[in-house]
């Protein structure tokens, strides 16, 4: 078979995969379908991010995203319900204003899209790239990179301390 | 062929949906899954023209620092969802309301 | 080690004199029982004023990038410094003087003030966008957990969950017009783009995906500082959070906002370098009408909802707004002289708004009341703090030769100078409607009677407090050349 047709292929369905769980995550009125939904959503980013050739960033969105972040949903939905609700239904509010303006940003953002030309400096050729990104955060980037570790540690004391338990 | 613009939909796709999810959903979660979702798009796009426009790694290195902030966000809004919910027992936005003057 | 790096950390003092106090106050809280609430809090105080005595040398460096054109050390970034820092450290000295806060540790307080100051000191100074955007949440998040500091009380807890719940959203539209301007110019870096857009990649269809990119990067923008429309979050969350959050959150990240605001749209829009008086910036629409919109909408606004608050806080929330929306007057003519008046407000506001605030937090202390129907008769029972905000509100209302007034000429004459003079008019306009909230407060106090209560015992601490912003306020009037010499100096912006 073409490579390039098998390529187009899978792109399109992780591609759709992707669209396919955001809208669960959007439309769905449980709560724990939208959580895992959410989760299928991640994984058809991280397969978007291979196929970009992005394989450092592909296994850090595995790894925090559904490792870390949707875990931490999944307790925000689980504790803060009572136990015995089963159902965990969520309503929606402005359901038909709502809908309006996500046409009229997708529409304007498609139109966008569709007649920019983007700058074009090329391609970038697809190699590993976990060698260079850390080289890049020990040099051009090192001041974020110092900067989000302080900013973890205070976004770290701060959450620590709304969620701590009163002092009996 | 795949190209630019392919991401470009996907990533469009996904804002959208992130911003209705935001504006309709009334479960503090679902907001935050919209919110995720419209940094999630952001990521995609910046990947993108990272291989196709721009070829060079600056636009991975910056979704890592998205990744970086968003995990630190979502930390934040769930420990004052359940601080939230601690008081009130709920968390539906239409609950919040007694700061209204 | 790169050598370049180890030069510019010497430009970077005051940031690490930042982060190193908050790593003290970290190890303070959780090892010294007993003492930690003063130590902490002398940490905070110390840190803070080191890293201002740091910032001072700064101002003479010159123009330059620094780590590898991430942030900028310029006149401007030092002005914005030094403002912060100093609405920080007044901010620490009213904290523990407040009832709200003082039944609760405020260890993991000083360590928020502190690690919120070295966000905003990143972010007046960034020209790189992922350095903006790292600098802008961590400043917002550090915002939405000192609004719901008071965990145990419901309105603090509401009011942080709308902001973060609303912030999020803002900052991460932000990033997706970011990611649009990537896109178009190929880099993060402003001096890179605005390269990239005056040699014509706005042009044909591109125009729509910059307007796009930087409508959505004003989104973030707006939120920051409470523009219209981004500012539904202001007044439930400037009164659900405790006052001294309240008092921090209408000077300093605002003033944060506007800094990064005028830099963006100078060194990353605009296409003159030369030290012009006017620059333009490209775009398919022009900016300055809509940045004129925004203003007047928000003034207006900020001063309609107002008239009908009787919560003192939700009140200052909207006349917050409000003055955004003045502020903005100057931001909007886009030329060095409206920088400059920017500058100039925001020195005046800095001492009238948190003047006003600590006098909200006093009266709290003593009546445990918003209202301003509690506010009746306060001249009898306490005419210090009656008398000191009067003084306030008529700065607030522009009324010379209080300080609010130096603030609205300097906004309203750029407007004039640039042949915007029906703009300047609508401001003046906003400053009358304005006058009758801030009027409504005054009568309160002094003309109307109120019930008899005690007299207020005010703590020395508070007092003096209370003494540091009149000063400014009611002396501007005979110094105010300096500070307008002195803004005149800080527009020196880094081009590269």
């Amino acid at each position: 078979m073409d490579p390039t047709a098998v390529a187009q292929v899978i792109f399109y369905f992780f591609a759709v995969l992707t669209v396919a769980s955001a809208a669960i995550v959007v439309f769905s009125s449980s709560l724990i379908y939208s959580a895992f939904a959410l989760l299928f959503t991640f994984f058809g980013v991280a397969a978007l991010y291979v196929f970009l050739g992005a394989d450092f960033l592909a296994a850090t969105q595995l790894v925090i995203y559904v490792g870390g972040i949707l875990i931490l949903l999944l307790f925000g939905v689980m504790l803060t319900h009572k136990l015995y609700d089963l159902d965990l239904k969520t309503e929606t509010f402005q359901f038909f204003p709502g809908f309006l303006v996500m046409a009229a940003v997708l529409l304007t953002l498609t139109g966008v899209i569709s007649k920019t030309q983007w700058v074009s400096r090329g391609e970038r050729p697809l190699n590993p790239t976990t060698i260079a990104i850390g080289l890049l955060f020990m040099r051009e980037y090192i001041l974020p990179f110092e900067v989000a570790s302080v900013f973890l540690l205070v976004a770290l004391i701060g959450a620590a301390m709304i969620v701590r338990r009163r002092r009996s | 062929m795949i190209g630019l613009n392919h991401y470009l939909f996907v990533s469009a796709a996904l804002f959208s949906l992130g911003v209705m999810g935001v504006l309709t959903r009334k479960n503090a979660v679902n907001v935050l899954m919209g919110i995720e979702l419209i940094l999630n798009s952001a990521n995609i796009n910046l990947v993108a023209f990272s291989r196709y426009s721009v070829a060079s790694l600056d636009g991975q290195i910056f979704a890592v620092f998205v990744i970086i902030i968003a995990a630190a966000e979502a930390a934040v809004a769930l420990a004052i969802v359940l601080s939230m919910y601690r008081i009130v027992k709920s968390v539906n936005l239409d609950q919040a309301d007694t700061l209204k003057g | 080690m790169n050598p370049e790096i180890l030069q510019d950390l010497e430009s970077f003092v005051p940031e690490i004199v930042l982060t190193v106090a908050l790593l003290l106050v970290v190890l303070a809280d959780i090892s010294l029982p007993k003492l930690r609430t003063r130590v902490t809090f002398l940490v905070t105080a110390v840190g803070l004023l080191a890293a201002l005595c740091f910032t001072v040398p700064l101002f003479g460096a010159g123009e330059k990038a620094l780590f590898y054109n991430m942030v900028a050390l310029d006149r401007m970034a030092v002005f914005f410094k030094g403002f912060l820092i100093l609405a920080s450290f007044l901010v620490l000295l009213a904290a523990p003087g407040s009832k709200e806060l003082s039944s609760t540790h405020l260890g993991e307080f000083y360590a928020l003030l502190l690690g919120v100051t070295l966000g905003m000191l990143l972010l007046a100074s960034s020209v790189d966008m992922l350095m903006l955007y790292l600098s802008l949440e961590m400043v917002s998040l550090t915002s939405y957990i000192m609004v719901g500091y008071l965990r145990h009380d419901r309105q603090s807890n509401e009011a942080s969950l709308k902001y973060i719940l609303f912030g999020a959203v803002s900052t991460g539209s932000m990033l997706y017009g970011i990611t649009l301007l990537f896109g178009l110019t190929g880099s993060t870096k402003m001096p890179a783009i605005r390269e990239a857009l005056a040699s014509g990649g706005a042009s044909g269809g591109n125009g729509m995906a910059l307007l796009v990119a930087t409508a959505l990067i004003l989104a973030g923008f707006g939120f920051k500082t409470a523009a219209v429309p981004f500012h539904f979050w202001c007044p439930d969350v400037y009164t659900g959070a405790p006052t001294p959050v309240t008092a921090f959150l209408s000077v300093a990240p605002k003033a944060a906002g506007f800094a990064t605001l005028i830099r963006f749209f100078f060194s990353g829009m605009s296409d003159t370098t030369t030290s012009a008086s006017q620059w333009s910036a490209f775009s398919a629409m022009n900016w300055t009408s809509l940045l004129i919109l925004i203003s007047i909408i928000t003034m207006t606004l900020g001063n309609i909802a107002a008239l009908r608050q009787d919560n003192l806080k939700r009140l200052l929330a909207y006349s917050s707004i409000a003055h955004a929306g003045y502020m903005m007057m100057g931001a909007a003519v886009l030329s060095y002289e409206g920088v400059q008046a920017v500058l100039i407000y925001l020195i005046t506001y800095l001492f009238m708004n948190l003047g006003a605030f600590l006098v909200v937090i006093e009266i709290f202390n003593q009546t445990n009341s918003f209202n301003v129907n509690d506010y009746r008769g306060l001249y009898r029972r306490s005419p210090f703090l009656a008398i000191s905000m009067t003084i306030f509100l008529l700065s607030l209302m522009g009324i010379p030769p209080f300080a609010g007034f130096f603030g609205k000429l300097f906004v309203f004459a750029a407007a004039v100078n640039h042949n915007l003079a029906w703009f300047a008019v609508i401001g003046a306009l906003n400053s009358v409607v304005a006058v009758y909230y801030y009027a409504r407060v005054i009568k309160a106090m002094i003309i109307e009677g109120g019930d008899e209560g005690a007299g207020f015992k005010l703590a020395g601490t508070s007092r003096a407090l209370v003494w540091i912003m009149l000063l400014p306020t009611v002396g501007m009037v005979l110094f105010w050349d300096r500070i307008q010499a002195l803004t005149g100096r800080s527009w020196k912006f880094f081009i590269g």
